[in-house]
């Protein structure tokens, strides 16, 4: 007989869902994962890429925590960039190329084979409280399942529509079939929903494009890969190639904007601004002549491009004319049509940090379903969703992340205390904390906190122990001073003027010229690796910023550290404004660091607050 | 909670003693380093010597350790001179050294949390900080109504420009959008550097506005410096005899004149003397002329031509003019006769010193101690950020003007992370 009785049903099977269920039957959870289709497993549905700005530290902390996402885009490399050299540590971001199908089968093989974790093709249409405190899960062909806890991790697949031009159509991503009736499910457990949309490119074939006439992006050798624990990977195996929207795109959509569901008033969702479709592009920022294109490889194994910045919900015969209009493209031949996609995803500020809806016990949420976009948004989501919903059917306290140590922190923070009017996308201007939560040092903010939930490896915490024991080792020698007989030649050949007097290892690294491997090069931080290099020059170099930060960070904590009651009755307290009391007593914030990012919400009113609390303790 | 803050807890203006109180971790450790020597012990008051950037000052301190004070808190009192030359020097030599200013009612606020007031107090309190919100929201209003307030808007929305072709090239390294350099970056910078210059310049006149003009007379004995300053008051509140070194210590009085209060400060007559009290006394004079915002320097010698060593301006007053049979030789100087209270010239002399040009109603003036401790800190922010235009990456400049920005917001109360993002997506197109 077929089990019908888990601890942990995770719905959807996108970024969000794999890490979820990954995290959840490694730590011992029985765990089934639904999706609609199999052949969507972690299924790259808009650009084939992982990381980038901001993106590519969150990616960074996932491995950290104990994550795949990292691991099964260094599986499935195509090229590795990394972005913002000389801009400064705290932006560096790796970006990878990956190929859209070997991610998809490497993901899934790995989800086959994780003990406990359960791969099931259903729909899932309906979510009941059970009565023993657990759920039934019942999907569209009257299967039912029980479980402790549900993770939703639904995408856009909720009611959602795609739209090129008039042709709308009830269907989710890529003509795969949408989820029709978990929406009004949500809506019967007390969830109230939004309406967001956003959108994908046409995809072309490469040997129609015209590649003289584009300049072509090769992936960087030196780059790292994502996780720690992938030794090395080819990281330039595929190009990329950079074009441009002419005049005649200008004119072209122009002409026919009365067509666009977006200027037509067709599209009710909301859409981001971080990614405008083309149309969108030339009608606001008109005096701009082109706009730069991307052509990235969808997989080794197709011709397929994608046309990265050219997104479009026009009528297919109009794209056909914008995409002929780009430089290169003239002649392409078109795979795949641009369109829009619409969906249902709930207001997050209903969940807490943990992930779990604040009204319903063991119901858990991530990924584009909060409002967020992005893969590693949701994948970020996934496994902080996952590792709860595990501590829920364990009865341990949940475990939650924080703006000073993570991107992930400042994500969940963000969506859960501020409403979105837009599908979110982490940014590292949304980081109080740049300095401090760097790519480079995602390891060293949450190897610990991943071995102590379980999710991290001997290995992995070994290669751990061992860096942080080597940058202790050499953070140590960083007072030992130097003269200048045996630093003066590498200072003049770098162009660092040479004092006279003796330098610490400190003072040396300081100068912006010296690297911490010039440093070893003259015989000292013997025996040191490269990344414990890099960490003990990136922490001298920049220590009075990030000196700063950290009295920042300890002065906000303050207020993080004092906990609101979650049975205040906001209504009632005197000097706060109505529009304070309402925010508050919606979003029940967990502590008055959170109270006073919650907007509408002012300084004056978090003094009232601090005030009410101190009454209340002392009665 | 646990910043050090001070303000001036006596009433402002013309008092015997003023009493600057300052609580917070900090407060003993901040005191010591301008007050000695510093009370043994608590609760006991001490006579000591209290350093300020401007001159010396004795006073009294003495100092409650926490939990035992109104706060709850270390606190520390300065109990100083009256007048407010004097608290505003004690205040900004504590704002120097780490503490910040208070807000309204912040001390019964940290004495209330820190249960040092009773529950009955709790509804009052809380209605005083409703009132505080209701008026500072009305100030904000106001502020915004001014020009300060335009001209803070303004360089918030310089600085936001500039932070925002930051941030968008460091989230967007791949897009080709026109973005500065980091040179003029700096450039813009600089100039609202120079802007937040001005502004806190003002400052010394919006504490004009506030507290009005000291004016310090001072001049050799028997010249008529006390006949003048009653001649000025009218009324004869200061004793006037023939006798050399009559006045012995220094008298503040003060008098409006349309809308300026003047503080005049009567002084000894300066010269060498040995009595003592008397030698005090011109020390005294000397130290006030020092402090003051303008000197009148009182001869009644027509041929005196003598400036007197100050770095403060000066006016020289020629005098008992009815005993005069020429005129003085400095055309530039006042003529008055204190005997006949023919002093009209003077006020309106000062008066003009002051108002026409500078104190104007619809100008900018900083005139809120909390809203000059913004400005500085977001100069010194910015000129981190300057600074690491040369020194450090796009990233730590980022920040640092981040910081300046959000700085300024504490005054217009405006620095949500939304304009940031609102201002990125406005003026750059962006998205894949």
């Amino acid at each position: 007989m077929t089990n019908k009785n888990f601890d942990v049903i995770v719905i959807g099977a996108g970024h969000a869902g794999c890490e979820a269920a990954l995290a959840a039957a490694r730590l011992g959870c029985s765990t089934l994962m639904l999706a609609t289709n199999l052949d969507t497993v972690a299924f790259l549905a808009c650009n084939p890429s992982v990381g980038g700005t901001a993106k590519g530290q969150i990616v960074k902390e996932i491995d950290a925590l104990g994550g795949e996402m990292a691991v099964n885009a260094d599986k499935s490399l195509l090229q590795m960039r990394m972005l913002n050299r000389g801009k400064g540590p705290a932006v560096f971001s790796p970006r990878a190329q990956v190929d859209k199908n070997a991610y998809h089968t490497n993901m899934k093989q790995t989800v086959e084979h994780t003990p406990n974790l359960h791969l099931r093709q259903g729909e899932a249409t309906d979510i009941e409280a059970a009565e023993d405190g657990g759920y039934y899960v019942t999907t569209a062909v009257q299967l039912r399942y029980h479980c402790r806890a549900v993770v939703l991790c639904c995408g856009v697949y909720l009611n959602s529509r795609t739209l090129v031009g008039q042709c709308v159509r009830d269907s989710g991503p890529n003509g795969f079939a949408n989820a029709k009736q978990l929406s009004d499910s949500l809506v019967r457990l007390g969830f109230e929903l939004h309406r967001f949309k956003t959108g994908t490119p046409a995809r072309v074939r490469l040997d129609s494009i015209d590649l003289a006439k584009t300049v072509e992006q090769k992936g960087e050798e030196d780059v790292a890969p994502f996780s720690y624990m992938t030794p090395s990977v080819p990281s330039a195996k595929r190009s990329c190639y950079l074009t441009y929207s002419t005049e005649q795109t200008k004119r072209i959509i122009l002409q026919n904007k009365h067509l666009a569901p977006i200027y037509n008033g067709s599209i009710n969702g909301v859409g981001p601004r971080y990614c405008p479709s083309i149309e969108d592009k030339v009608v606001r920022f008109a005096d701009k002549e082109r706009h730069q294109i991307f052509l990235e490889p969808e997989s080794e194994d197709t011709c397929e491009f994608y046309v990265q910045g050219a997104s479009s919900s026009m009528p297919a015969d109009v794209q056909e004319q914008i995409y002929h209009s780009i430089e290169g493209l003239e002649n392409a031949e078109i795979m795949r049509d641009a369109y829009a996609i619409e969906y249902d995803c709930i207001d997050a500020t209903q969940l807490d940090a943990s992930l779990m809806a604040k009204h319903l016990a063991g119901v858990f949420f991530a990924g584009q379903i909060n409002g967020t976009s992005g893969y590693e948004e949701a994948a970020g989501q996934g496994i902080v969703a996952g590792i709860n919903a595990e501590r829920y059917v364990h009865g341990k306290p949940p475990f939650t992340l924080r703006r000073d140590n993570s991107y992930i922190g400042v994500l969940i923070d963000d969506i859960t205390t501020k409403q979105n009017t837009e599908p979110y996308r982490m940014m590292t201007s949304r980081a109080e904390y740049r300095l401090v939560l760097r790519q480079d040092n995602a390891d060293l903010r949450l190897t610990e906190l991943g071995r102590q939930i379980g999710l991290v490896s001997d290995e992995r915490y070994n290669k751990f122990l061992h860096k942080k024991q080597q940058i202790e080792q050499g953070m140590q020698q960083l007072n030992t001073v130097v003269s200048p007989k045996v630093y003066g030649s590498l200072f003049e050949q770098k162009g660092e003027a040479v004092t006279g007097a003796g330098l610490t290892l400190d003072e040396m690294l300081r100068r912006p010229n010296i690297s911490a491997k010039d440093v070893q090069q003259l015989g000292y931080l013997q025996g040191l690796d490269g990344d414990a290099l890099q960490q003990i020059e990136l922490e001298s170099k920049y220590s009075g910023y990030i000196r700063k930060e950290q009295e920042a960070i300890a002065q906000a904590a303050k207020l993080e550290n004092k906990l609101l009651p979650p049975d205040i009755d906001y209504m009632s307290i005197d000097g706060l404004r109505i529009e304070a009391r309402q925010k508050l007593d919606k979003i029940r914030p967990k502590n008055l660091g959170q109270a006073g990012r919650i907007l509408g919400v002012s300084p004056a009113d978090i003094q009232i607050l601090i005030v009410y609390l101190a009454q209340v303790i002392h009665k | 909670m646990n910043n050090t803050i001070v303000a001036l807890s006596t009433a402002v203006g013309r008092a015997a003693i003023a009493v600057v109180r300052m609580s917070g971790e900090q407060a003993i450790e901040i005191a010591k380093k301008f007050f000695a020597p510093f009370p043994t012990q608590p609760n006991f008051l001490r006579v000591g010597k209290l350093s300020t950037e401007h001159f010396d000052e004795q006073a009294m301190c003495v100092y409650f350790v926490a939990p035992h004070s109104y706060t709850g808190e270390n606190t520390v009192e300065f109990h100083c001179h009256g007048g407010v030359a004097v608290a505003q020097a004690v205040i900004e030599t504590c704002l120097k050294n780490g503490a910040v200013m208070a807000q309204n009612g912040e001390f019964s606020k940290r004495a209330f949390v820190n249960g040092k007031q009773n529950l009955s107090n709790a509804e009052g309190i809380i209605e005083m900080i409703d009132a505080e919100t209701a008026s500072a929201a009305k100030a904000g209003a106001n502020l915004l109504e001014n020009n300060l307030g335009k001209r803070i808007v303004q360089l918030q929305d310089e600085l936001l420009d500039v932070l925002s072709a930051c941030e968008v090239a460091l989230d967007y390294p791949e897009e080709d959008l026109e973005l500065p350099t980091v040179g003029t970056a700096k450039q813009r910078l600089q100039q609202v550097e120079e802007q937040l210059s001005a502004l806190i310049s003002t400052s010394t006149l919006g504490k004009v506005a506030r507290y009005g003009i000291d004016v310090a007379i001072v001049g050799r004995p028997n010249v008529g410096k006390s006949s003048l300053l009653n001649a000025l008051l009218g009324t004869d509140r200061a004793i006037v005899s023939e006798i050399q070194g009559t006045t012995r210590d220094t008298l503040r009085e003060s008098v409006n004149y349309r809308d300026i209060r003047f503080n005049f400060v009567d002084t000894a007559g300066l010269r060498n003397s040995d009595d003592v009290i008397e030698a005090e006394g011109v020390r005294r004079a000397k130290k006030a002329a020092d402090s003051a915002d303008v000197v009148l320097h009182v001869t009644d010698d027509p041929n005196d031509r003598s400036v007197y060593p100050t770095v403060r301006p000066q006016v020289r007053i020629y005098n008992k003019s009815d005993l005069y049979e020429r005129e003085p030789c400095c055309v530039d100087s006042l003529v008055v006769s204190a005997k006949y209270g023919d002093v009209e010239i003077i006020k309106e002399t000062l008066y003009e010193m002051f108002s026409a040009k500078d104190i104007d109603s619809s100008d900018l003036l900083i005139t809120n101690e909390r809203h000059l401790d913004c400005l500085q800190r977001s100069k010194r922010q910015l000129a981190s950020a300057i600074a690491a235009c040369d020194a450090a990456t796009l990233d730590v400049v980022t920040d640092q003007i981040r910081l300046a920005w959000q700085t300024l917001g504490e005054i217009t109360g405006t620095s949500a992370q939304e304009d940031v993002i609102d201002r990125i997506y406005s003026k750059f197109c962006l998205g894949k």
